[in-house]
């Protein structure tokens, strides 16, 4: 029964929205605005069980003193005082809470992300070290299309922004579709193998 | 001082917490009386009806960091109520000098989301009167519905099945309310009474949000104006037919308009006519003046109107009236066609004038706008501009029909045959030499273009090329002679329908200096050789409660068709003054409209409760009644035709309440909800079945208008079946209701497909059930699962498994946690710790469910450690941080990443390539792909990450869908190389058998 009242639910809903993709009549689309407020109503729900397992994680690694565990202070702490700040001031421009965002999580994050350009750099020179044929093509059209971006590539000859385009425009955008022609029947057998009960590995077990 | 983490920690806490204090402390050290808002002034908004105030302060500086300006209202200066605010970018301020706040028409008042109890405003001083906005406590806002006029918008199921019947009894009468709670109403909107004081202040908040304090408040009065004078007028007359057509601009506000009318003035009778309107200026000025100062003199009025009113509308407020009409001249005549009733006056116009048409430039001609409170505002005087039929505008012929795949909300409005014009060119080279033309095309469901033809010549008129546009990718490519000036286009057609051998449009493309390119110019029509963009087509509607017809839309002439948005859920709105605060009630008037009568003169009305039907009934009877009776004491003429017309109108408005079919039919109801269901069922068809015309204006007087649209093959009205069309006369001929529909039919490719992959499935599973061996090509990334986990377990070290970044409504992510529940077994049983991170609260549980799972089948259940499946926030780049974080210190030897990523893959894959962890990835993302290849060990690329857990399970099942995926493959395959190669002979009807989207 744990299995298949979930299991049940999945397969009437599932069944339901695909009817909804098909039928634009007034009680399908009644049907789905009730749900999507249904759902809205839900979600903060979900937010308790991130925080609850967040909390978890890291008092257990206070609790049992394992290796780092001071760091789950400094997690704790600034979920705490965010939370705090966001509750007293609230969440508009001007309040702490923004100021925390804007000086700390804003620069954070664009630091993160700043790395990625350092990361690009080192992942294309993997890629383009010309060891087999392959590879020298994949360098090859890299040069061509990286030039082709450039004033530069023009300067030099007005083909390297043609090949440029046409690289990304001919190959580039057929293996693009491929892909996601493979995507797309993957993600519908997928939706099936739900639907019909066949996979049943998200729930938990076989 | 040593350092440890303890101390490091408590610091870095410590430093948070003193960063918290800068904003706080920064509030302190300003003089507060620097930033009151200076120069707060209150003024009537001029030509409006009364409830319109506009205020006007002088901003702060920018240096002041100013965010927001907040603004208060009340009745009295001791208690002010927040309504609104202005937002300022705190980087640029304000540019102008002063700042504009219109409080003005209906506006938000109070809703369900208002706060439940009367606040003080936040950082106030003890005794200021300011407080939040009005609150939910009807103790609080009720006595304030008396200082406002209160308008309730009320979802009709709310209004017809939650309301409670109240009496109202008072020493004259009993009256019956509806009541409904506060969360019955949808919204309660407010408008400002006239002549009514008003208080008003505003206090500004910087960047720190800081409130400081507010300007004293000022005190405003709106008032009454008569309208604004209309800025555009158009007489035209045609002649031939002896038509009279006029248009007219719009004013800004029509609130309080009530009628567009339309008078004709003798030439010699100008001077009159000019002091008639100075006068009804000075009339308005002393109105005024009286309300200021009640010691004033009543002007009275010198100067009766020299012009002859021929024709007067209503405005058809609260929708976009019609701003054309024409009035034909028959037997040397302009005649009303019914009798105009000026409600506002009380008095009835029946127009029989007689007219010279041979001298029409002997007549002016002039436009009014008459205002609720008899306001009357006059355009300039004009004369007619002669003009001959063929001068006039051509309409195509339209159509109108339920829309298609729709939820019964849409109705389609179609006309004319396509059109192809040119939008833009650009040179591809250097030399000038290759010309990129784009044109672009409309059309309607009637035609669909199969080929364009452009012929193009250049200035000698000597052809350059001719193009066959099979399939248009609305992009044409031509090699054109150097330093050409300027290209001719002739334009033909071939659709699915005949259009005519006449059928061409030609367009020029030339040289414009300022865009260093070819423009294209004007595009006529050959028929015609019209200028398709020198008019607009305006689609007007009616309903079975319309007096008159509504615009719809204005739509440019090169277009062919619109889909009319209907609402099909409806509201009720009722004026409020009434309520209960003890039991959080609002009354309303149970009374509503459901219609107009077939002359679209009377209401028809009905009432939430049939005794009030009936007791509304029995008033008219006596009024019937007492005036019959009175008409044998009456002796002079006039009181006895008073009395008469007394009698007709209430046996009339009896007549509609009593014996109109939809009122017999809801008085045949003995249960009262099936009597309201047929009256909101009547009123539902009522208000969204639409009559449709078009106009076709230059909007200068120069327009064509067709008639009403009649579908000769309509059924008629099968009232049997349906009991609510009953006295719908002309429902489905002439007016158009949508209906719901069952099927999308631009679906019905999507529809087939999935037919045609269910069948492939389910063939395919039953041959795997079968014992067939299926063969499934071996994929890398999956058969080395195995041995990943395996190292890990050798290494002793943890195995890092992130399921994607995405929801669990993705299917890459559901995809990703059915590797998760293999690989988490086989780790289990292994006895190797396993982490997942996860972005989404939603997949957490779900993942922690697997796992747990897959521990219990490995008959491990001891293992299982809860906290090792946990959240790390769903920020993009701090889940980085936590997994690379996790990568570095944990230094696990294996590390899947399966599902849905975006920006952060690489910066994971690098991290734990750099810790020299075996990496196995698996994205539906085409954008990571590359990432993913160049820092993992093994990538499952788009569709092999679905296909993993079929390949990992080795079931029947799980095979068979696979198999039915290769094989929808191969018929898509199929499908795109038949398409190539017939496209490629100009066979497109295979191609265009697929939807574009």
């Amino acid at each position: 029964m744990k299995r298949q009242i979930p299991l049940l639910i999945v397969i009437g809903l599932g069944l339901l929205f695909v009817v909804h993709t098909f039928v634009p009549h007034k009680i399908s689309e009644d049907f789905y605005e009730w749900w999507q407020t249904w759902s809205k109503a839900i979600s903060p729900f979900m937010v308790l069980l991130g925080i609850m397992s967040l909390f978890m994680v890291h008092s257990t690694k206070i609790k049992r003193k394992t290796a780092n565990w001071q760091y789950s202070f400094v997690t704790l702490g600034g979920l705490l005082i965010t939370a705090f700040v966001g509750f007293m001031w609230g969440t508009r421009e001007g309040t702490p809470y923004m100021w925390l965002f804007k000086n700390i999580q804003m620069p954070m994050s664009a630091t993160m992300f700043s790395l990625l350009a350092f990361y690009i750099a080192s992942a294309a020179y993997k890629a383009f070290r010309a060891r087999s044929v392959e590879a020298t093509v994949l360098l090859l059209a890299a040069v061509i299309v990286m030039l082709g971006q450039v004033p530069l590539g023009a300067q030099i000859s007005h083909w390297i922004p043609d090949t440029s385009k046409w690289i990304l425009n001919v190959p580039n955008l057929a293996s693009k579709r491929a892909i996601t022609l493979g995507v797309g029947l993957g993600i519908t057998a997928t939706s099936l193998k739900i639907l019909l009960g066949i996979e049943r590995k998200y729930l938990g077990g076989d | 001082m040593k350092l440890n983490h303890f101390k490091t920690s408590f610091f870095l806490v410590l430093m948070v917490f003193s960063f918290l204090f800068l904003p706080i402390s920064s509030h302190a050290a300003l003089d507060d009386s620097e930033y009151i808002v200076q120069n707060l002034q209150v003024n009537d908004i001029p030509n409006d009806d009364g409830s319109g105030l506009v205020l006007s302060w002088k901003p702060l500086s920018k240096e002041k960091r100013i965010i927001e300006y907040r603004i208060y209202r009340g009745v009295t200066p001791d208690s002010l109520f927040y309504i609104g605010r202005i937002d300022v970018n705190v980087k640029t301020g304000v540019a102008g000098d002063l700042m504009y706040f219109y409080d003005t028409a209906y506006n938000y008042f109070l809703d369900i989301q208002a706060p439940g109890k009367l606040k003080k405003e936040k950082k106030q001083a003890e005794d200021s009167p300011l407080y939040r906005r009005y609150p939910r406590d009807l103790a609080v806002t009720g006595p304030q519905f008396k200082n406002y006029s209160v308008l309730t918008v009320i979802p009709e199921k709310d209004y017809y099945y939650k309301n409670r019947k109240i009496e109202v009894v008072t020493e004259k009468d009993t009256t019956v309310y509806a009541a409904l709670k506060l969360r019955n109403f949808r919204q309660l909107a407010k408008k400002l009474l006239d002549d009514k004081e008003y208080y008003y202040t505003v206090f500004a908040v910087n960047e720190a949000r800081k409130y400081f304090p507010h300007a004293e408040p000022v005190m405003g009065i709106p008032r009454e104006n008569a309208p604004e004078e209309t800025k555009e007028f158009y007489p035209v007359f045609v002649k031939d037919t002896n038509r009279l057509q006029f248009e007219w601009s719009l004013p800004i506000f029509t609130d309080d308009i009530y009628y567009h009318c339309l008078y004709i003035l003798d030439k010699d009778e100008l001077d009159k006519f000019q002091e008639y309107k100075k006068e009804q200026k000075l009339i308005e000025e002393n109105n005024l003046a009286i309300k200021l100062d009640s010691t004033v003199v009543k002007y009275e009025p010198k100067f009766e109107n020299p012009a002859e009113l021929i024709f007067m509308r209503y405005a058809g407020y609260p929708y976009t009236g019609s701003k054309t009409v024409h009035l034909d001249i028959v037997d040397g005549k302009i005649k009303s066609e019914k009798i105009y009733k000026n409600e506002v006056l009380g008095q009835e116009f029946d127009v029989d004038l007689e007219i010279d048409i041979n001298n029409i430039q002997d007549y002016y001609f002039v436009f009014s706008l008459f205002d609720t409170s008899n306001y009357e505002t006059f355009s300039e005087v004009k004369a007619a501009e002669i003009v001959y039929p063929d001068m006039l505008p051509e309409i195509p012929p339209f159509t109108v029909v339920d829309g298609k795949n729709d939820k019964g909300d849409y109705n389609y409005v179609s006309w004319g045959k396509p059109v192809v014009y040119l939008t833009n060119s650009s040179y591809l080279n250097e030399e000038k030499t290759k010309l990129l033309v784009n044109y672009d095309t409309m059309t309607n469901e009637h035609y669909k273009i199969r080929n364009i033809y452009f012929t193009v010549y250049d200035d000698a008129g000597n052809e350059i090329k001719k193009i066959n546009e099979f399939y248009q990718d609305n992009k044409l490519k031509i090699r054109i002679p150097p330093n050409t000036e300027s290209l001719n286009f002739e334009i033909t057609l071939k659709c699915n329908n005949p259009i005519g051998d006449n059928y061409v449009f030609y367009q020029d493309i030339s040289w414009n200096d300022q865009t260093k390119s070819l423009t294209p110019g004007i595009l006529y029509f050959s028929e015609s050789k019209e200028d398709i963009y020198k008019y607009s087509y305006y689609v007007y509607k009616r309903n079975y409660t319309d007096e008159e017809f509504r615009l719809s839309k204005k739509i440019t002439g090169s277009q062919r068709e619109l889909y009319d948005n209907i609402r099909y859920k409806n509201v009720h709105f009722k004026i409020t003054t009434k309520f209960d605060a003890d039991k959080g009630l609002i009354y309303v008037s149970p009374a509503f409209s459901v219609r107009m009568d077939g002359e679209q003169e009377n209401t028809i009305r009905s009432n939430l409760y049939p005794s009030e039907v009936e007791k509304t009934l029995r008033g008219y009877k006596e009024q019937i009644a007492d005036y019959t009776a009175s008409k044998d004491t009456l002796e002079t003429e006039e009181e006895i035709k008073e009395a008469d017309d007394a009698i007709e109108h209430y046996q009339n408005l009896f007549d509609l309440l009593a014996n109109y079919p939809i009122s017999k039919e809801a008085a045949s109801f003995s249960n009262p909800k099936a009597r309201i269901k047929y009256l909101d069922k009547s009123r539902h068809i009522a208000k969204n079945s639409f009559e449709y015309k078009i106009v076709k204006s230059d909007d200068k007087g120069h327009f064509t208008e067709t008639p009403i649209y009649i579908n000769e093959d309509a059924k008629p009205v099968d009232v049997e079946k349906n009991i609510a069309l009953i006295s719908y006369e002309g429902f489905g001929k002439d007016h158009f209701f949508p209906i719901p529909n069952w099927f999308k039919t631009t679906m019905f490719p999507a529809f087939l497909a999935t037919i045609i992959f269910g069948g492939f499935v389910f063939f395919m599973i039953g041959k795997a059930k079968k014992g067939h061996d299926l063969f499934v090509r071996p994929i890398a990334g999956i058969e080395e699962i195995d041995n990943a986990i395996g190292r890990a377990t050798e290494m002793g070290k943890p195995i890092l498994f992130v399921p994607g970044t995405s929801g669990i409504t993705d299917v890459a992510t559901l995809a990703g946690l059915s590797i998760l529940g293999r690989v988490a077994k086989k780790a289990a049983e292994y006895d190797t710790k396993i982490l997942v991170p996860c972005r989404d609260y939603l997949v957490l549980p779900v993942a922690q469910e697997i796992v747990k799972e897959a521990h219990y089948e490995a008959g491990r259940p001891d293992t299982y450690d809860k906290t090792s499946v946990f959240f790390i926030t769903t920020a993009q780049f701090p889940f980085v941080a936590g997994v690379n974080g996790i990568m570095v210190r944990e230094k696990t030897a294996t590390n899947f990443f399966m599902g849905m990523f975006w920006a952060e893959a690489l910066l994971m894959t690098e991290t734990g390539n750099t810790t020299g962890a075996i990496q196995i990835a698996g994205t539906d993302a085409p954008t990571q792909l590359p990432f993913f290849i160049t820092t993992c060990d093994y990538t499952l690329i788009g569709e092999e990450l679905y296909a993993a857990s079929a390949y990992l399970a080795r079931e029947p099942m799980q095979l068979g869908t696979l198999k039915g995926v290769d094989y929808s493959k191969l018929l898509i395959l199929i499908l795109i190389i038949s398409g190539t190669i017939l496209s490629s002979v100009h066979l497109t009807f295979l191609m265009n058998a697929f939807p574009e989207k």
